[in-house]
């Protein structure tokens, strides 16, 4: 177990370099033929209180960087540096299953889909105590309080703990992962597409709960999402990822005004507006072609093949790490010198 | 059976019903809406709204026990030579029957939402668009080929010579979904009906495949129902728009009422619970309260009076309202404008009633 002395503001969890390389094996011995850097070198910070949006298409690592987090996987490199409550910061990427034991308290998932997620067999009483009971923090009358509680900080009506999962609706299982992921007071959530799944009207309810119950319970997010719009609303900072590696963060406010990795340009510009009047008077910036292949990365900057600003530099050099002059990180040799447009310069000549 | 030369489609009054050992489920219970020649009407609504549903009745191709129970589904056939084709009731056909198969897979084809799950596994891309070719135009194996070739390049797939002998697991998602808008476009039907095309693609290729369809919509001359949850998407295709809850159309406008000048009140809390992109953050959303009923336990009335903001209590709860009338292809469905002049043409509205109560 590693530590380190506590910092001025510590980040809740930093990740540092963090690597996730699946081997790919082929031919009837299963020989060894290469590796899928599913996710490549990701450095990032969580501050306490904070929801930090990770966004990308599929395949780009996102949920893998979750799955990382929370030790579902072992990473093959880096550091997943935690801080505890007491101030230690220990790096979860080097402990074993039994060290691991209290941070699993702390960091819990709830995952995209609830039908999927919630085991047909147990009630809804049995899957939210499950944590419980493992951790030994409740036993006998008391479980069924806590839960009892838990239903109704969520906004599901206690009564209905005896019932198994089928009778409950998509937004109520929503609920129920919800409740589920909070009954051990976690710290850091990771929240995997949790409302992907979910219709646009019972969307805005969870959205909602999700941010009352971090006001309430001073909880910190990290919010994994392919939805832009989502993204904005309930995110203080953004990380963009392109196959495997992160390409930009920034402040929410900053990021949709004025990305400075062409690839969140795109994103962006790709997002379909709720206004019909728009449809003409915006700028669609296209990107052509398809998500390069995690296992066969393109040369330099993995995003070359497909950006409109791409230069033989891009090519041939992998881009390094570079800061805007407002604050922003991008992974691009032209970030801060090119003209990328944001959600505002799309919608301009749109003004009415 | 009257219906003018724009008219391509007209679904009046129609209800398809699933009676099942729990209860009947009236999966669609009153819908009305036409279709333009050449132009792409949206059906937006959650899930369990009919919406699917409502497509698969307008092909026949409704899982059994469910059945179209009553309601007129007008198709107007190609003409020949400029002269306007003759018009049919695919409400009145036998599934199975020849009139329908003629139908399907040629003048009206569909694109499912899953592309992997709605393509063959174990047929290459070229058998499969290939066979749509063969089946309807009793062409040989190699005009079918030359066909699908020329087709798969429309749809912009690169190199599609070479993806002729490709399977479906070979290629990527977006490249799966052109080969189904391929496979319903070789043709060249006069409408196509699109469920929820493009819900399971990333953004940037949801935008690519946005595009190819309303590019080849303009080519073609083809008019397209468009089925989908996405608001966003709605505002980016459609001309027309049909917003449905619980088997009912609630409301048909043109999309820029719908969008600017929403009438019903379950159309106005959607638009408001959207977060847009660009808009102020982290205000709260307004979220709609409940969720949507069972389909086994109807609310009686207007089936949206449980969330309703503007319920009126003593007259949502007892009465269904009819399509009101707004103006020429506009209609609510909502007490809040009266109940209903049935001027589009249903069961008069005391038969609704007598239903109702």
């Amino acid at each position: 177990m590693s530590s380190k002395p506590m910092a001025s503001t510590p980040p809740l969890l930093e990740l540092n370099n963090l690597q996730m390389h699946f081997p790919v094996s082929s031919g009837v011995v299963n020989r060894h033929s290469g590796v899928v850097k599913a996710v490549d070198g990701v450095s990032l910070t969580i501050q306490e209180g904070e929801t930090l949006g990770l966004v990308g298409e599929s395949g780009c690592g996102k949920t893998t960087t979750g799955r990382a987090i929370l030790r579902a996987i072992d990473p093959t490199g880096g550091q997943i540096n935690y801080r505890r409550a007491d101030g230690q910061v220990v790096d979860l990427a080097t402990l074993n299953n039994r060290q691991l034991k209290p941070y699993r308290r702390e960091i819990r998932m709830v995952f995209q889909d609830p039908y999927s997620s919630l085991n047909p067999r147990m009630t809804v009483l049995e899957v939210v105590s499950e944590p419980l009971r493992v951790n030994k923090v409740a036993r006998g009358r008391d479980i069924e309080d806590r839960v009892a509680e838990l239903l109704r900080r969520v906004g599901l009506r206690p009564e209905y703990m005896r019932r198994y999962p089928h009778a409950f609706s998509g937004g109520e299982r929503q609920r129920i992962s919800i409740a589920r992921a909070l009954a051990l007071n976690p710290r850091l959530v990771v929240l995997d597409e949790a409302v992907s799944a979910l219709d646009v009207s019972v969307r805005a309810q969870i959205l909602n709960l999700l941010e009352d119950l971090q006001d309430e319970l001073k909880l910190t997010y990290l919010f994994i999402s392919h939805d832009l719009s989502v993204i904005e609303h309930i995110c203080d900072r953004v990380a963009v990822m392109y196959v495997g590696k992160l390409v930009e963060t920034a402040e929410t406010s900053k990021i949709f005004t004025t990305p400075s990795h062409p690839y969140t340009e795109a994103l962006i510009s790709s997002v379909p507006i709720a206004d019909p009047r728009m449809r003409n008077t915006r700028t669609r910036i296209k990107l052509q072609g398809e998500i390069a292949d995690p296992a066969h990365p393109p040369s330099g900057c993995y995003f070359h093949p497909r950006c409109r600003f791409a230069t033989e530099k891009c090519s041939a050099e992998t881009p390094p790490w570079k800061q805007t002059s407002n604050g922003q990180w991008a992974l691009c040799h032209y970030a801060g010198e090119i003209d990328t447009k944001g959600i505002l310069d799309l919608e301009s000549s749109a003004a009415d | 059976m009257v219906m003018d030369d724009k008219t391509l489609l007209e679904v009046k009054g129609l209800k398809t019903h699933f009676p099942l050992d729990e209860g009947l489920v009236k999966a669609i219970d009153g819908v009305d809406f036409s279709v333009q020649r050449g132009k792409t009407l949206c059906i937006v609504g959650e899930s369990g709204c009919g919406k699917s549903m409502t497509a698969r009745s307008i092909l026949q191709i409704v899982q059994p026990p469910g059945r179209i129970v009553e309601g007129e589904i007008l198709f107007r056939r190609p003409g020949t030579n400029g002269q306007p084709g003759t018009v049919v009731d695919i409400a009145k056909m036998d599934p199975k029957g020849k009139a329908i198969r003629e139908i399907r897979g040629q003048e009206i084809s569909m694109i499912f939402q899953e592309p992997m799950t709605s393509l063959s596994p174990v047929h290459t891309i070229g058998d499969q668009i290939g066979e749509v070719v063969r089946i309807h135009n009793n062409a040989s194996k190699e005009e079918a080929k030359a066909r699908t070739i020329d087709v798969l390049e429309r749809v912009g797939i690169p190199k599609a010579a070479d993806r002729f002998d490709t399977y479906p697991f070979q290629l990527s998602g977006g490249m799966r979904q052109r080969s189904m808008i391929a496979m319903a476009l070789a043709n060249t039907p006069s409408l196509l009906i699109a469920d929820e095309p493009t819900t399971a693609l990333d953004v940037t290729t949801q935008a690519q495949i946005l595009d190819l369809m309303r590019g080849l919509q303009q080519e073609l001359d083809m008019a397209m129902m468009f089925i989908t949850h996405d608001l966003g998407v709605v505002a980016e295709i459609a001309d027309e728009v049909v917003v449905m809850y619980l088997g009912l159309v609630v409301e048909r406008g043109t999309v820029d009422e719908i969008f600017h000048d929403p009438k019903h009140p379950y159309t106005r809390a959607l638009l408001r619970s959207i977060p847009r992109l660009g808009r102020a953050t982290k205000a709260r959303l307004d979220s709609i309260k409940g969720m949507v009923p069972s389909p086994f336990d109807r609310p009686r009335g207007c089936p949206f009076h449980t969330r309703c903001e503007s319920f009126m209590p003593g007259k949502c709860d007892e009465i269904l309202p009819l399509p009101t009338t707004l103006s020429e292809r506009r209609d609510v469905r909502c007490l809040l404008y009266g109940e209903g002049d049935g001027a589009v043409g249903r069961t008069e509205s005391s038969k609704v009633l007598e239903n109702v109560g």
